[in-house]
This record gives structure tokens, C-alpha cells and sequence, in this order.
């Protein structure tokens, strides 16, 4: 409409390029590309880990040294995939185990938590929860050496249980869940009390089912933060067999060295595709959940 | 700590209680108290005990001990803390530490704003699909990333230096040299990262209403002076509380220093310090006063950043 008008007043004819250019939208279209090339260096890094894993051992030596493989193999898959070559499948197991435990049993407290420091009365229950989240203050580091003795007394060194029993209670997704249980109408819980319902029978029925939404944030959260683990698996196990993905990872990458990296790459693009698919699975929950978790945190 | 007192309902207020019910004893309030809930008390309490209590009282006990897990522990007073202010490694690790995490932040956080202040200006749906490219880092296991990163900053055959030579740059030796490897690694956590926070100032450039921008523009402000005007001003918030979160982050960073490591001390930081400490050293008692020291320093931190919010806030 504005084009128009310019060019009957100014009685020249404008190019639809000169148009597009005055418009302004061609700034949009300059950031466009701006981030498609960064997203591009982004995501460079992931190229060679791909191509790589798919690279013979003499290949992936070879100077100079060139993006896509000489010969496409997947003798490196093969190799990592061998539980007689590699421990990467125990591990893979091992992983499994330790963060499906930690999801399930950081959702079912965090969303009891939240219950009842929101709603359920009794006394010191404040205190109780103002302690809980003061314990964030003190950062995992501090409490690494005296967390391993701790453990080593309650005999659980080198075990898996070792590695969840810190992780049974997250006082982040206790007060995460008790921001939101303050958000659902208390008409809600006082309706259930009168009809007689117990407690109990409130949370499973009631606020389990509404609390959804945060704690599918929570859950990836808590997936990624369990599975990426590293410095506290790496202090609780040393036996080959008991480690998990993380700790395989960085084993096979200080055995093989320089060489046999192919199966360092190979097995990383293994390590990457749980994360990759909950992420891509969740891919909406994750953004709002960030955003929830993050602001409203 | 502050969003807690910001959050209208989250004093832990209840509905106003009748005058009998106020004048109950102590013990008719836990009779009349739901099962559910005290048995929930009981097990937070117990787990809390185990997990936090007494490792945080061991950890104090200790950092006034000489230990080496065999011998018996031995009481000896502050040495612990002063040995640390006259340890020339203590005080190097520092260093590394502070320069890490004030580069990781100053420069993390600034380009994570620039990109979520582009994406801002993209449709939505082509901003989520960007969003995602760029979250792929922070999904990605950081064992995984680190020994990508070493692979391809390889002095000889490393991608980076064929891309460099590629150009006409002289080859760069990056984690092979104590003066570039600290930068190196910097580099790799700033990627790793660079999602979150993009993420949340997105999050909160959304937030910010049409209208602002839209008066802002009437009254004739440009871009950039309504970025600094009216964005900046309203997403405070998110950049104190991803100050907060980073610095604790960063200081407590401890793969990358222990993975992929530069030559000598030039990448060992507290939190490798800590780690060498008291699993390779053997010294429990140092490595849990220097693991205190790195709490009060974070606490101090946290604190500080906060306060300087409020006082800001209050203007």
C-alpha cells in the first residue's frame, strides 16, 4: 500500500527490490542468516563427531585430514556395540538403571513435597521446608569428600546405589512443585477433605493428576542432570563393569589415545541418542519448562 | 531466596485458624496431623540427615583434622586454613578459578543476549527450530563434548587448525599450551552453556509487552535505545538469577579440568583442586578446608549479587 502511494506521488516506478529495501524487512532477513550461520558453527562440532564415528582407524589418523570418511564403515559401532570388545552395553544398562531411578523417585517425592508443605498442615512444617531448601546454599562440591566417607560407612561404594541414594529427594523439585501446588485452587483440596477423602487419596487423585505439566519439566531436568552425571559416579564406582556411560566414555577415550578414536566417536554418538530423543520427544515441555523453571525458580 | 518473599502465596500462610484451634498444644498438632505427612517428614528428615547433616559436620570436623584414611585423624587446630593462604597452589587454582568463571559469565551471558535478541525478531516458528540447534549443546553429555572439543583442537590434524591454515592463519597449539588452554576449555563450557541462556532471556524478551516497544517507537526510539531502555530494565531479573546460577556453576566446573586437562597447573582449578586433594592426595583434611573456603566464597558471592539486585531494585 505504502508502495504504491510513493511511487503515484513521485511518479517513478520502484523496483520490487527497492521496495523490499525500504520496507525495512530486509534487516529481518539479515539476522535470519546471521543466526543460520551461527546455528551452522554451532553445530559443527557434531559433523565430525559423526562423520568420524563412521571412519576406519587408519582413516581417521590420516593427514590432512579430511570431514567425510574415505570408505563409509560402521566397524566402530560394531566394535563399541561387542560386550566382549567394549563394556559400553553394561554400561548402557547401568546408565538406564541409575537415572530411570532417580526420575521416578525425584518426581514422586518432589510432587508429595509439594503437596504438603503447600497444603497439609503440622507443626514445624515451615521450618522443615525452609531447610530443605537452604541446602542448596552449600554447592555439591563442599560436601564431595565427607559424602564419599558417608557412603563408604554405609557400604555403598561401588555400587549403583551408591550413585541414586544422594538423589532420592531434590529440595530444587520440592519447591518447584510446591510454587505450582500453590497456584491450584485450595477449593479443590478443602471439597476432597469434606467429601472424605484422605490425604493421601487427595495427592494421588487430585494433585498428582494437575501437577503434569511441572513435572515433565522436572523429569527432563532430572533425566539429563542423572544421565550427563560425572564427578559423583566417577567417586562412587572404580569396577569396569558397574560404571556408567559418562565414565565408559572418558575410560575409552584415555585407553585408545590418539588411535582407535573411531570408537571414542562411535560410542559418543551412541552416549548422545537418549538425551537426544527425551529432547526431541519433550521438545515443548522443555522450552516452558525452562522458562518455568528458570523464572519462576 | 528473593522470589520466595516476591511470590504472593508462599509465606506458607494458611487459611485463619479458629481461636480454638490456635490455642492447641504442640502435641494435638502433630495427633491431629495427616500420617501421610509426618511419615513424608520423617523420610525428608532422615534423608536429609544422611545426605547433608552429617557429611556438612564431617566435612567442618575434617577441615580442623589431618587425614589420610588410614592413620587416625589428628586435630590440628586452623593449620588447615592457614596453610591454604601461604600454598602457592591453593592461590594459582584460585586464579584459574576467577578467570574462568568471570570470562565464562561476562562472555556466556552477553552472547546468549545478542542471540536471544535476534531470535526475538524471527517468527516463532523458525525461532523454536533455532532454539533447538542451539540447546543441542547443553542436551549433549559434557564428557561427550569435551572429548570432541580435544579431538578437534588436536595440534596436528586437529579440524580448528585446518580451518586456520585453510585461511592463511598460523596453526594454534590451544590445549597443548598453558597459556591458551584455559582460554581453550572457556571456549568449549561457553558452547556447552550458550543454550540455557538463551533460552531464559528469550524467555524473557517475550515476556516484555508489545506495547512498550510499540510506544517507544512512537516516541521515536530506536532499536538499541529501547533495547537498553525498556528490555534490558525488564529482564533484570533473569540476568541476576543467571549470574547467580553461573557463578556457582562455574566455580564448581570440574569435568572439563579433569578430562581435558591444559599442560601442568595450567587449567587446575578449586574444584580440581579439591577433587586431587582428597582422591589423590590423600590429604582429607586440606581438601575439605579448601572445599569450605569454596563455600563461603560462593555464599559471599550469592549474597553480594543479590543485595546489589535488591538496593537496585528499590529505585
Amino acid at each position: 500500500m505504502a508502495g504504491t502511494a510513493d511511487s503515484r506521488t513521485l511518479h517513478t516506478p520502484i523496483s520490487p527490490f527497492r521496495r523490499w529495501l525500504i520496507s525495512g524487512r530486509w534487516t529481518k532477513a539479515v539476522v535470519f542468516l546471521i543466526l543460520a550461520f551461527f546455528s551452522f558453527a554451532m553445530f559443527y562440532p557434531f559433523i565430525w563427531l559423526l562423520f568420524s564415528s563412521f571412519k576406519t582407524g587408519a582413516d581417521i589418523v590420516r593427514l590432512p585430514v579430511s570431514l567425510l570418511p574415505q570408505k563409509w564403515t560402521l566397524s566402530a559401532y560394531l566394535m563399541v556395540m561387542d560386550p566382549t570388545r567394549a563394556n559400553l552395553p553394561i554400561a548402557y544398562v547401568n546408565s538406564i538403571i541409575v537415572t530411570s531411578g532417580t526420575v521416578i523417585s525425584v518426581l514422586i517425592t518432589s510432587s508429595m513435597g509439594g503437596f504438603i508443605f503447600a497444603r497439609l498442615e503440622f507443626p514445624g512444617r515451615d521450618y522443615l521446608f525452609y531447610f530443605v531448601l537452604s541446602t542448596t546454599m552449600v554447592p555439591f562440591l563442599t560436601l564431595l569428600i565427607p559424602l564419599y566417607i558417608v557412603m563408604r560407612e554405609l557400604n555403598l561404594l561401588n555400587s549403583l546405589w551408591g550413585v541414586w541414594v544422594p538423589s532420592i529427594f531434590s529440595s530444587f523439585g520440592v519447591f518447584l512443585c510446591r510454587q505450582f501446588v500453590y497456584g491450584i485452587p485450595r477449593e479443590l483440596y478443602d471439597a476432597a477433605k469434606i467429601d472424605g477423602s484422605g490425604d493421601f487419596g487427595i495427592y494421588r487423585n487430585i494433585i498428582l493428576p494437575l501437577t503434569k505439566p511441572i513435572l515433565s519439566a522436572l523429569a527432563i531436568f532430572v533425566f539429563l542432570g542423572a544421565f550427563n552425571a560425572y564427578l559423583w559416579p566417577l567417586v562412587i564406582l572404580n569396577e569396569e563393569k558397574k560404571l556408567t556411560l559418562p565414565l565408559i566414555i572418558a575410560r575409552m577415550a584415555n585407553r585408545f589415545g590418539g588411535t582407535d578414536y573411531q570408537a571414542v566417536m562411535a560410542g559418543s554418538v551412541l552416549v548422545s541418542i537418549p538425551p537426544l530423543i527425551v529432547f526431541l520427544i519433550f521438545q515443548k515441555n522443555f522450552v516452558r519448562g525452562i522458562a518455568l523453571t528458570g523464572l519462576k525458580g | 531466596m528473593t522470589t520466595l518473599q516476591d511470590h504472593p502465596v508462599s509465606g506458607g500462610q494458611t487459611l485463619p485458624q479458629l481461636p480454638s484451634a490456635r490455642r492447641d498444644s504442640v502435641w494435638r498438632r502433630f495427633r491431629r496431623a495427616s500420617p501421610f505427612a509426618l511419615i513424608y517428614s520423617g523420610a525428608i528428615l532422615i534423608f536429609y540427615t544422611i545426605i547433608f547433616i552429617i557429611p556438612f559436620g564431617t566435612g567442618i570436623w575434617l577441615a580442623f583434622q589431618n587425614w589420610d584414611f588410614i592413620t587416625n585423624p589428628k586435630f590440628v587446630g586452623l593449620r588447615n586454613f592457614t596453610k591454604a593462604f601461604t600454598d602457592q597452589y591453593f592461590w594459582q587454582a584460585l586464579e584459574k578459578t576467577l578467570l574462568f568463571s568471570v570470562v565464562e559469565i561476562s562472555l556466556g551471558l552477553t552472547i546468549a543476549l545478542l542471540f536471544a535478541l535476534a531470535l526475538s525478531q524471527i517468527l516463532g516458528k523458525w525461532q523454536n527450530i533455532y532454539l533447538s540447534l542451539y540447546y543441542l549443546p547443553v542436551i549433549t553429555p559434557l564428557v561427550v563434548s569435551l572429548y570432541l572439543w580435544r579431538w578437534l583442537y588436536r595440534p596436528t590434524g586437529g579440524a580448528f587448525n585446518t580451518l586456520l591454515s585453510s585461511v592463511g592463519l598460523p596453526e594454534q597449539p590451544f590445549l597443548a599450551s598453558p597459556q591458551q588452554a584455559l582460554w581453550a576449555i572457556t571456549v568449549v563450557i561457553i558452547w556447552a552453556h550458550l543454550g540455557t541462556g538463551i533460552v531464559l532471556f528469550l524467555a524473557g524478551i517475550n515476556d516484555v509487552p508489545e506495547s512498550l516497544f510499540e510506544a517507544a517507537r512512537l516516541d521515536g526510539a530506536g532499536f538499541w535505545q529501547s533495547f537498553f531502555r525498556i528490555t534490558l530494565p525488564l529482564i533484570r531479573p533473569v540476568l541476576v538469577y543467571q549470574m547467580v546460577v553461573s557463578v556457582i556453576g562455574t566455580v564448581q566446573m570440574f569435568e572439563a579440568f579433569f578430562l581435558i586437562p591444559g599442560p601442568g597447573f595450567s587449567t587446575r582449578t578449586l574444584a580440581l583442586y579439591t577433587y586431587e586433594l582428597g582422591f589423590r592426595a590423600l590429604n582429607l583434611g586440606y581438601g575439605a578446608a579448601v572445599s569450605l573456603i569454596i563455600f563461603m566464597m560462593l555464599l559471599g558471592a550469592t549474597v553480594f549479587q543479590l543485595r546489589r539486585w535488591r538496593i537496585e531494585w528499590e529505585h
